[in-house]
């Protein structure tokens, strides 16, 4: 009846080719961009690039999984089809956080200060916007407003007082950097290993946020614990993206591209969805930071791929609120 | 009884001889100085077709979803099939209560047969695979609502009383023995209405389903329904057949203005008559 | 008239008062080259200040930049911003006659001669340019025989050091600045620029190949060119006990990297590396050090301060 049902043989396949995709992507990224690795000299120095853009392409890769993930979970459990890690204000509490490690404490300790940052982001957040235990999808999204308002102010009160030397480190980070002179493979080990785990945990919430998605009271007559899978995965995704920030800065838009992408392609079911934004975040954000190394050279300078981001995310952004918005309007 | 239940009633208990659903003493607040429901008690028997009858803000809704589970009473208790409800694991409870909530339409781009799926998600693994088990309950949930020739367009595309009946389907795809409905006919037509409950009233004669519909509509829930139960400011006002409900001393008092009740001579049933002053 | 002498006075001076304030308005006129007295000089780049305490000029100097800090008795006079912010009401306090500074940007030098104060704008990109502004200096404040015993001075230093290290193998060497946090790029010496002047005087061949100003590389591209010797020079901030540790962390990563493997990364603090001025003898001597590690300062530095 159905054209594609969903068993554990099509999850599974799907899984596959989601794998070979984002593997190809991989080998191309590393292979190009950049330096010519035939036009090399001796062997030593291709072994020294493939390290460096190996490095390039697993950072991409974790933090792109993270945040189409995170992207997607947020959307479903506000049911609006704008929210992302960063409108909710909680990357940037990752970025302050890691901004006052590195002025206050010490460059080396800027992870664990990321994830400090996020978290109280979403301790405060779920404590401003909740009432008698439930949560208004738009008060949340007016809170993560006034949060973000709130970090942009600090970061520029830091930076105001910091050298100027310190400053372009600052401003460059805030442009997302994955490409960097000072390769932290244990932290990338890390990440990789918390989104991977919330990739799984996300696969079997699947169905929950099928059901919220239809509506609160729907899903708890089908047997959904609501508010804690509210909590759970709230947390989650705020986890994963203080994650992604302590580890590559704050890079927006790909929570919030590739989960659309996806809708438009394979339907609202997320049981399809988790699995491929996190298979598509990982290769889209390889793919936009092989484009800022082919970019290299005009100018002398690579862009930094926040920026790369913002600019494909700002027009998609405006064609979600003209095109679609008019349909989610009627979402509550 | 059913696995996983804590405190399960055994066959041979006086509690499984009782009514299927049991409602005693049942209080609820909001806010602690404006209580929504006073020592509400009345009984479901399996098999029936009862509807709750009353005028706005007598805690109907409220009503219903306490006894879905989505809140929990503030005094009292509430059984279903002789356990507390309180004692039923969530998804054990999704799989036992359908319920067709009164709620307007998600825009999610789900499919009618998708919807439909939904409703088998108390009965699928953790990943949510559907097996063939599950596709059967839903062709058979699209057939008793006459909704198949639908299964493949969205279900924003379809008219009110056509959604309406999909989403029956999604409650009856869960394969369950008790189905609440709030509200089901509220917005729509005559015809609709009456398909409605003409569904209903199958789905207990034929399918042996247990049917509690919460309405407004009170002549259409004398016509169709076995069993009433009228409430008036959180508290039954009046429960029974509809010939022993539907009165004018008893009605009048409860909507606060004279009504006139006669009997249908076609169906036999009381035809209420509301009579505002002019 | 009644008072005819009167109105021929009045006129006259009225008609000697407007030639004055417009001779005001413009460009005051040439400095007499020998009235020293008259000498109140605006040093706006740190290297002139040094150039000009190295010429026994200190104490002409009425104001400063901000950056101006060496010689430490520099920062005795008052400082007045820097070329982008300039206080220009404490530059009119300060009675400046001339204005020193090395710049390109014609709207400071046009600010500065607007407030009347006669703007002479030096170039140091490289050597040669060094030497002549030094020159220019000595003729602008009438000490041309200071500014001809600096420029031997500085040309003994640097003979000095190419001697010491003539005939050594030029091992290819890469100066850079500290990697911006947060972003792959690091600024590097090109060719043409002053920095790589001083490595191919201290015996070194530049890593970098093309004539460049200060551009900034990538890793990808640093280990391409797979210099011998790095040479980091990491100054105010980045002097700091934990960002050095950072940095040292942080290029022991590219172990293929010749100089890495060889342990030949030098992070030097020393400030006078980059600026072109009198103590360029010491920064080629230090380069020559680090560089050619057997042929250490071999006898005294004369005459840089």
């Amino acid at each position: 009846m159905n054209p594609r049902p969903l068993t554990l043989r099509t999850y599974l396949q799907s899984i596959a080719a989601w794998t070979g995709l984002w593997a190809g992507v991989c080998l191309v990224a590393i292979l190009f961009g950049g330096e010519r690795l035939w036009a090399l000299p001796s062997g030593e120095q291709v072994r020294g690039i493939l390290a460096i853009r190996l490095y390039a392409v697993l950072t991409a890769s974790v933090v792109g999984a993270a945040l189409g993930l995170a992207g997607l979970a947020f959307q479903a459990l506000l049911r609006n089809p704008l929210a992302d890690p960063f409108v909710l204000g909680v990357s940037g509490g990752a970025a302050l956080g890691v901004i006052l490690s590195g002025i206050f404490v010490t460059v080396i300790g800027a992870p664990l200060f990321g994830f400090v940052g996020a978290l109280v982001t979403i301790a405060i957040i779920y404590a401003v916007a909740q009432r008698r235990g439930r949560i208004e999808p738009y008060t949340l999204l007016l809170t993560g407003v006034v949060v973000n308002a709130f970090y942009a102010a600090a970061i520029m009160l830091v930076n105001s007082l910091v050298s100027p030397a310190r400053r372009a480190d600052v401003a460059y980070w805030m442009m997302g950097s994955i490409n960097t002179f000072d390769p932290h493979w244990p932290l990338v080990g890390m990440v990789g290993g918390l989104t991977i785990a919330t990739g799984v945990g996300f696969a079997f919430l699947a169905k929950g946020f099928n059901l919220v998605a239809v509506g609160e009271d729907t899903a708890g007559a089908l047997g959904v614990r609501v508010e804690r899978l509210r909590l759970v995965t709230f947390v989650a995704a705020s986890l994963v993206t203080g994650a992604s920030v302590a580890l590559a800065g704050p890079i927006g838009f790909v929570g919030l591209i590739c989960p659309h992408i996806l809708r438009m392609a394979m339907g609202p079911d997320h049981r399809r969805l988790v699995p491929a934004s996190f298979f598509f975040g990982a290769t889209f954000l390889v793919l936009a930071d092989l484009a800022t190394r082919l970019l290299e050279g005009v100018g002398g300078q690579t862009p930094p791929v926040g920026v790369l981001t913002a600019m494909a995310g700002v027009p998609f952004f405006i064609y979600l609120l003209r095109v679609r918005w008019r349909r989610a309007s009627e979402i509550r | 009884m059913a696995t996983g239940i804590r405190n399960p009633v055994t066959a041979d208990s006086p509690l499984a001889a009782g009514p299927y659903l049991a409602v005693r003493s049942v209080g609820f607040a909001y806010r602690r100085d404006a209580p929504v429901l006073r020592d509400l008690s009345f009984d479901v028997q399996r098999g029936r077709l009862a509807n709750i009858l009353g005028p706005n803000g007598s805690g109907k809704s409220t009503l219903l979803r306490i006894l879905v589970g989505l809140l929990a009473p503030g005094s009292g208790e509430v059984r279903l099939g002789g356990a507390l409800l309180a004692d039923y694991p969530r998804a054990a409870l999704a799989r036992r209560v359908g319920y067709v909530p009164q709620e307007t339409a998600q825009a999610t781009g789900f499919t009618v047969l998708e919807t439909v799926l939904l409703g088998r998600s108390p009965h699928t693994g953790a990943l949510g695979f559907e097996v063939p088990g599950d596709w059967y309950a839903a062709r058979q949930a699209l057939h008793l609502t006459d909704t198949e020739p639908f299964a493949e367009r969205s279900l924003d595309e379809l008219s009110g009383g056509e959604r309406q009946r999909v989403i029956i389907a999604r409650a009856l795809a869960q394969e369950p023995e008790l189905i609440l409905l709030d509200e089901p006919t509220a917005f729509l037509d005559i015809k609709h209405q009456h398909a409605i409950y003409g569904l209903l009233r199958r789905l207990v004669r034929e399918g042996g389903k247990t049917v509690l519909c919460v309405s407004h509509d009170v002549n259409l829930a004398a016509a169709y329904a076995d069993d009433l139960v009228l409430m008036d400011h959180g508290h039954v006002a009046a429960a029974g057949k509809p010939e022993e409900v539907l009165r004018a001393e008893i009605l009048s008092p409860v909507y606060e203005m004279p009504i006139e009740v006669r009997k249908d001579k076609a169906t036999g049933r009381p035809y209420v008559f509301p009579r505002p002053q002019a | 008239m009644r008072h005819p002498w009167l109105n021929l006075a009045a006129s006259l001076g009225f008609f000697v008062a407007t030639l004055w304030v417009a001779g005001c308005g413009g460009t005051a006129p040439p400095p007499d080259s020998g009235d020293a007295r008259d000498l109140r000089i605006l040093s706006l780049t740190p290297n002139v200040t040094e150039i000009l305490f190295a010429m026994g000029l200190g104490d002409r100097i009425v104001g400063r930049s901000n950056y101006c800090t060496w010689p430490p008795e520099a920062l005795a006079i008052p400082a007045v911003g820097d070329t982008l912010q300039m206080n220009q009401e404490k530059i009119i306090a300060l009675r400046p006659t001339m204005a020193l500074l090395i710049t390109s940007r014609s709207t400071v030098i046009g600010t500065l001669e607007k407030m009347g104060i006669r703007t002479v704008a030096l170039r140091s990109d490289r050597m040669d340019e060094l030497l002549v502004s030094i020159r220019t200096i000595g003729r602008e404040t009438g000490r041309t025989e200071a500014a001809e015993a600096l420029v031997g001075r500085i040309q003994k230093d640097l003979a000095a050091v190419r001697d010491r290290v003539k005939g050594l193998p030029r091992p290819r060497t890469l100066f850079a600045f500290p990697m911006t946090v947060g972003s792959a790029q690091m600024m590097v010496a090109g060719r043409g620029t002053f920095v790589d002047e001083l490595l191919t005087v201290a015996g070194a061949e530049n890593a970098f190949p093309e004539a460049a100003n200060w551009p900034a590389i990538s890793p990808e591209r640093v280990i391409a060119l797979a210099p011998e010797v790095v040479i980091v020079n990491a100054t105010g901030d980045d002097a700091a006990g934990d960002r050095l540790e950072a940095i040292r962390r942080a290029w022991a990563n590219w172990t293929t990297v010749p100089a890495v493997a060889s342990g030949r990364v030098h992070i030097l603090t020393e400030p006078y590396l980059t600026i072109p001025g009198p103590r360029v003898g010491l920064a080629a001597q230090k380069l020559a050090e680090v560089i050619h590690p057997p042929y250490a300062a071999a006898g005294p530095q004369e005459g840089a301060r």
